[in-house]
């Protein structure tokens, strides 16, 4: 079953890639992207359905790995196939899915070179699907760096003018990332001395703290750039400024989660004695990202720009709430990048649409889109609520995850929590600013010959808005299947941690 | 009309080529196929609402008068819609539709049926699916409002003499007869009511002025639909001739009471269509009118209105035609009102620029602005050929004079919120 969802969309980007369509139709160029988009769409809809029916066939009960898939690989090297699912990486599969389709569609459907950009964003998907279910180190690096490959092409081919620029730079930072990530993982076999790289056969108790210490510490910088943490971020406002919309969504909706991902997997989990130890210091971390990206959302006049700080502030939750390892927020941090992922490729998604139609994101130029009729009123309505929604606006899927993190988190680090909420207040302060200066206003005539808003655009934004509105009113649909794993992992690490101590 | 142009050197005003145009016979907008087609289609959109407009506002200034609770100003009855134009039909004084005199028969189809479904009239006009006669009392406001200092006509003054008072005192007292409420309030405030009278003479004279142009823009169309009007300058010089051969019609208010008719301004006061009418309505609704108050403030004392009512400039040829309305005449109503009314050929142009049938009526607002600068075009070569020389005039200083007549017209249109620039471009819209 979790073949499926790794190879569906390898053996789908083959086929957008190579299948003999007709390329003569007319007229020539637009209508093969159109029907590619349609072909990739198509693929999407089933990875969406399968990872629906692991969803619905997921056992809530177990905090163990699910449906899971066994096949030894390069024994000599510890290399195995083994896969499984669990109530973290769950729900990150179903984000990946939904986040590939709405960014199928942020393109618009004059794209260029269309079968290489629809295969790269399947290829992407099915990446970011071998890595959330790799349950061996050697596989999980594996992954982790081959979706470097698409994504650097993604971004210097279709990205902004500044774009070779901003690839290189995201290839260099993640690629050291990987590395690190991948000393980290030999340096635990090696001196572990398991016999392989499965992820359940590995045991860091016996290493010696200041062993164990150099290794997290490895894993944590790796890790914190692909997240990215404060002072490793500057790969991430050029990336995602000069990346496609459709790119930036997924970089920022589900690649950066990878980082989040990795810290709990195997920062938190393989290295529970030492975590303690560097909770504290996470926490200042997290808490130094949040209030950094806050600050500097406040001081950006390109709205992408602005969105893109605003995604590293709201990845600084995450640290935090990883740090505290209580039930709560453990939970919260979860919830936060299944929340973080919905909202961010929503105010992507917009504002893609916005300099699509208007030309510009100088927050100076843009003004009056809520015109109802020259305007952009849908994108205009749905952007507010994407801003309220990262603002933690009650009644919405991002209120849920900042509060599960405020709450499980101010009982281990109450200063920090108290600075994050502080910074929360913050995003509502940017949100204003870009809503205000871009939605509200006079519209300019003689600027406003903006192009209609396609129906193409506008559903997958309604998906989203749908999605955010719905779990924020039943936030149960949203922490049920991880509550037990993020409880199990919390208990187990205290009890080790409890163990160590005595 | 060469001699002109060579007699005379270059202007060197800020709209030169305009002025240069005017010099030639021209219009202030571009003799082109695509601008003809906009004015022409929504001087027809326009004729068919304003065939409403002059009916009731005459039915409310001869009938329903100082109603105190005019809940059915809008239900015109049907002597109104039977009334015959004096310009159209075969019983006109001067035909100049050759259609028939009663209420167009698109006007009475959208009356009986609206657009949305069919039911009662009252309905319709909860649902607004209606003419918007509030534009037509807008424009009517800003006459009466400018009325006072605008220098033009004798039309205003005249509303301040004991003549005038007695008439509308006559007036008022048959109205109220027999009601000693209203007419006890009379006596407390009779300049009150002498106001409301005042306000009502202005919605006579404007409903003889509308009474004139519904025809001649109807006319208009059809000559276009003819093959007969080719360019924007035979638009152009047909209004001019229009405007002349109407002159002299009288402007009067007349009201009936139980039967008898009270002529508070009697048409033997001698105003005239051009002066009294025309004019002013011209220099108040195209130019001036005020703030409008829609989604735009404006703060006086930050002086972002001036201080003189003879600098207000919030008329159609400088309003933002876009939905918000910064115009001093809400444009949005009348471009509900046109939008019932296009013809096939402008929709069709229509759909094919910007958003096609979502903006609809923004683009018919922006055709209405080209052709009200079609209009004042034709205004302004009347006045230059009342007041000063003809354009083939020999002598270069008559010349000189005419260029400084076009020169300080132009002037009005310098200051920034002015359309003119824009209506030269194609891709205004």
């Amino acid at each position: 079953m979790l073949s499926i969802l790794l190879w569906l969309p390898v053996i789908a980007a083959l086929l957008v890639g190579f299948a003999p369509f007709s390329l003569k139709s007319d007229p020539p160029g637009m209508c093969l992207a159109a029907r590619l988009r349609q072909i990739t769409s198509l693929f999407t809809c089933l990875i969406i359905a399968v990872s629906l029916i692991l969803l619905w066939q997921f056992n809530y009960s177990d905090s163990q790995g699910q449906f899971n898939e066994y096949l030894p690989w390069i024994e000599t090297i510890g290399l195995n196939y083994s896969l499984a699912v669990d109530g973290i990486s769950l729900p990150l599969l179903i984000l990946n899915g939904i986040l590939t389709l709405v960014a199928i569609y942020s393109i618009g459907d004059k794209v260029e070179r269309p079968r290489l950009y629809y295969s790269l964003i399947l290829l992407s998907n099915g990446g970011i699907a071998g890595a959330l279910m790799a349950q061996n180190l050697l596989l999980f690096v594996i992954f982790y760096e081959i979706e470097l490959i698409p994504f650097y092409l993604l971004i210097s081919i279709w990205g902004g003018p500044n774009r070779a620029y901003a690839g290189i730079k995201f290839l260099l930072y993640t690629a050291i990332s990987g590395l690190l990530v991948l000393a980290a993982f030999l340096g635990i076999v090696w001196l572990t001395g398991a016999t392989d790289f499965d992820y359940q056969s590995i045991s860091t108790l016996e290493l010696s703290p200041k062993t164990q210490l150099i290794l997290l510490t490895i894993l944590v910088v790796g890790f914190g750039i692909k997240i990215p943490l404060v002072p490793l971020h500057t790969w991430l406002p050029d990336a995602y400024t000069e990346a496609s919309p459709a790119v930036t969504i997924l970089l920022g909706g589900i690649l950066a989660k990878l980082g989040t991902y990795g810290l709990i997997r195997f920062g938190l989990q393989l290295f529970p004695e030492t975590w303690r130890l560097v909770a504290p210091g996470l926490a200042i971390v997290g808490t130094i990202t949040v209030v950094y990206g806050a600050l500097s959302a406040i001081a950006q006049k390109d709205i992408k720009r602005m969105v893109a700080y605003s995604s590293i502030g709201h990845m600084g939750y995450i640290l935090v709430a990883t740090a505290a390892w209580t039930e709560l927020s453990l939970l919260g941090a979860v919830a936060q990048m299944v929340s973080h992922g919905l909202i961010l490729a929503l105010l992507f998604h917009l504002v893609g649409i916005v300099e699509r139609k208007a030309g510009t994101r100088n927050l100076d130029v843009l003004n009056g889109l809520m015109n109802p009729i020259r305007g952009l009123p849908l994108t205009s309505a749905l952007l507010i609520l994407g801003g309220m929604a990262s603002a933690g606006i009650p009644g919405l899927v991002g209120f849920i995850a900042e509060f599960l993190i405020f709450q499980g988190s101010f009982t281990t680090f109450p200063i920090p929590t108290l600075l994050c909420i502080i910074a929360s207040g913050l995003t509502a302060v940017y949100f204003v600013i870009l809503l205000n200066r871009t939605c509200f206003g006079k519209l300019d005539n003689r600027l406003a010959y903006y192009p209609r808003v396609q129906w193409s655009e506008k559903i997958p934004a309604l998906i989203l808005a749908g999605i955010i509105f719905i779990l924020g009113i039943q936030p149960n649909w949203l922490v049920g299947p991880t509550e037990t794993t993020t409880n199990a992992i919390a208990s187990a690490t205290q009890l080790v941690q409890t163990y160590a101590q005595r | 009309m060469a001699q002109t142009l060579t007699t005379l050197p270059p202007s060197t005003h800020e709209f030169a080529d305009i002025i240069h145009r005017l010099e030639a016979g021209g219009s202030m907008l571009p003799d082109t196929p695509e601008n003809l087609k906009q004015i022409i289609g929504i001087y027809k959109a326009y004729a068919v609402p304003m065939d409403f407009y002059w009916r009731d506002l005459l039915y409310i200034a001869e009938q329903v008068f100082l109603n105190p609770l005019p809940f059915f100003k809008y239900f015109l009855p049907e002597s109104y819609l039977q009334r015959h134009n004096h310009y159209a039909g075969d019983d006109a004084v001067l035909r100049i539709w050759r259609g028939e005199a009663t209420a167009h028969p698109e006007l009475l189809a959208f009356i009986a049926k609206g657009k949305t479904i069919p039911g009662p009239k009252i309905f319709h006009h909860l649902l607004h699916d209606r003419i918007n006669m509030e534009f037509a009392e807008a424009c009517m406001r800003a006459m009466f409002w400018h009325g006072r200092d605008m220098g033009i006509g004798k039309f205003d003054a005249y509303l301040d003499t004991p003549e005038y008072k007695a008439n509308a005192e006559r007036a008022i007292k048959a109205y109220f007869q027999g009601n000693p409420i209203m007419l006890g309030l009379y006596r407390l405030f009779p300049e009150m009511f002498i106001e409301q009278v005042r306000q009502l003479s202005y919605y006579a004279n404007l409903g003889l002025f509308w009474e004139v142009m519904a025809p001649v823009f109807l006319e208009m169309s059809d000559l276009y639909d003819e093959g007969k009007i080719t360019t924007v300058k035979e638009a152009m010089d047909f209004l001019v001739n229009g405007i002349f051969a109407a002159a002299g019609r009288p402007i009067y208010h007349h009201v009936y009471i139980r039967g008898q008719c009270y002529e508070i301004v009697p048409e033997s006061a001698g105003f005239t269509w051009l002066y009294e009418a025309a004019l002013p309505y011209v220099e108040a609704v195209f130019y001036r009118t005020a703030p409008f108050r829609g989604t735009k403030s404006y703060n006086a004392q930050a002086e972002q209105v001036p201080n003189q009512q003879k600098d207000f400039h919030y008329g159609i040829l400088y309003a933002d035609v876009f939905p918000v309305g910064t115009a001093g005449i809400p444009p949005t109503l009348l471009m509900d009102d046109m939008y019932h009314f296009l013809p096939e050929y402008l929709k069709e142009y229509y759909r094919q620029h910007c958003r096609g049938e979502d903006d609809m009526l923004i683009q018919l607002g922006i055709s209405f602005q080209r052709s009200m600068y079609n209009v004042t075009s034709a205004v302004i070569q009347a006045l230059r050929t009342a007041l000063h020389y003809p354009l083939d005039d020999p002598n270069p200083e008559h010349l000189l004079i005419n260029r400084q007549f076009y020169e300080s017209q132009l002037d009005r249109f310098k200051r920034p919120e002015a359309r003119l620039r824009d209506i030269q471009r194609t891709d205004y819209r």
